[in-house]
């Protein structure tokens, strides 16, 4: 139960790297020192599926219905 | 004196209680006219992203959309003294007005939904056979087979990108019926079918999850990934083009599926 709890945490993790590293807004110009460039994404959504399929093990049973990430 | 810059907020008021951001340091707004750029002071630009420094910035972020409309700014991003933030700010400041005025009262949600591809093609190439089989029996000859062989892949590939279709097709009259803006991804992967962010207004939030709901009943085989609400990360549209430039408005993708052939595929799926 401890293993599920935890894949759903870093299911959260992955669904606020993927908007904090890869999205909002670009201030670009001399002002600016430096903007964060990790492209994590691709290795994100393989960490992702993987971890919805290994919660899907640890249930003992396929498609049993979502991972509710809502915070 | 380096500013780590974590959102644009629609008021040029200060937090009513006190956030602290990256490095511990005390976050504050610097009002420019009627918005603000809310910021922390830094010594230097981050080493090292960890998870850590990640959530820091996110909870910022969070906090400030309990009270305000924020345009979250991408991970960090410093700026050299207070004068350049304001002189950024200057510069920007009618897109940042034009979208905090759009994205007033809304948020955004993400949901994915996982199928399985080989089971999908599993079917997909037992009804193919059911069909064929009597003209398997008719043209046994080698370069016949080869080149069956060949047509059967291709029609699979095609069946299989229909059904991703026609599924996304339904799933997002469902989901657009109570969002105001929408991105959509088909495919990313072969198993992630949908990867998208609705943008929702706060009244409709509640319509918004039923419809998630429904869909999660309807198709009970698929995996869903359902978050939020997060601030609108993926709606702000900049107009300059040193800024994010996103298309104003996502081309239907699927622009060649008739309603009918939606129903039909609901079906059938």
């Amino acid at each position: 139960m401890n293993s599920v709890v935890v894949k759903s945490k870093e299911v959260t993790l992955l669904e606020i790297l993927d908007r904090v590293l890869d999205k909002g807004v670009v201030i670009s110009g001399d002002m600016v020192i430096s903007v964060a460039d990790v492209d994590l994404i691709y290795l994100g959504l393989k960490v992702l599926l993987s971890s919805v399929e290994t919660i899907e093990k640890l249930r003992g049973s396929p498609f049993v219905g979502p991972l509710q990430e809502a915070r | 004196m380096k500013l780590y810059l974590y959102g644009i907020i629609d008021s040029s008021n200060q937090t009513k209680e006190s956030i602290y951001g990256l490095e511990e340091a005390g976050v504050y707004n610097i009002p420019f006219c009627d918005i603000g750029a809310v910021v922390s002071e830094i010594n230097q630009p981050i080493q090292e992203v960890t998870e850590g420094t990640v959530l820091e910035h996110e909870a910022v972020v969070e906090k400030l959309m309990a009270d305000f409309t924020v345009l979250p700014v991408k991970f960090q991003t410093i700026i050299d003294g207070r004068d350049n933030l304001l002189s950024m700010m200057r510069s920007y400041y009618q897109d940042f007005k034009d979208n905090l005025e759009r994205l007033l009262n809304k948020f955004e949600f993400g949901i994915k939904v996982i199928w399985s591809a080989d089971k999908i093609k599993e079917n997909i190439i037992k009804t193919l056979n059911k069909e064929q089989q009597k003209k398997l029996e008719l043209s046994s000859s080698p370069g016949k087979k080869f080149m069956k062989d060949k047509f059967d892949k291709y029609k699979i590939d095609k069946e299989f990108e229909a059904k991703a279709d026609k599924f996304i097709k339904v799933m997002d009259i469902f989901f657009s019926k109570f969002a105001v803006e929408k991105r959509i991804e088909k495919l990313k992967t072969k198993n992630l079918l949908l990867d998208a962010v609705y943008l929702v207004g706060k009244d409709k939030e509640s319509n918004f999850r039923e419809a998630f709901e429904h869909i999660k009943s309807a198709w009970p085989d698929f995996k869903y990934l359902f978050s939020g609400p997060w601030p609108a990360y993926n709606f702000v549209v900049l107009s300059k083009k040193s800024g994010l430039l996103r298309e104003p408005e996502q081309a239907d993708l699927f622009d060649k599926v008739t309603q009918s052939q939606t129903l039909i595929g609901a079906e059938i799926i």
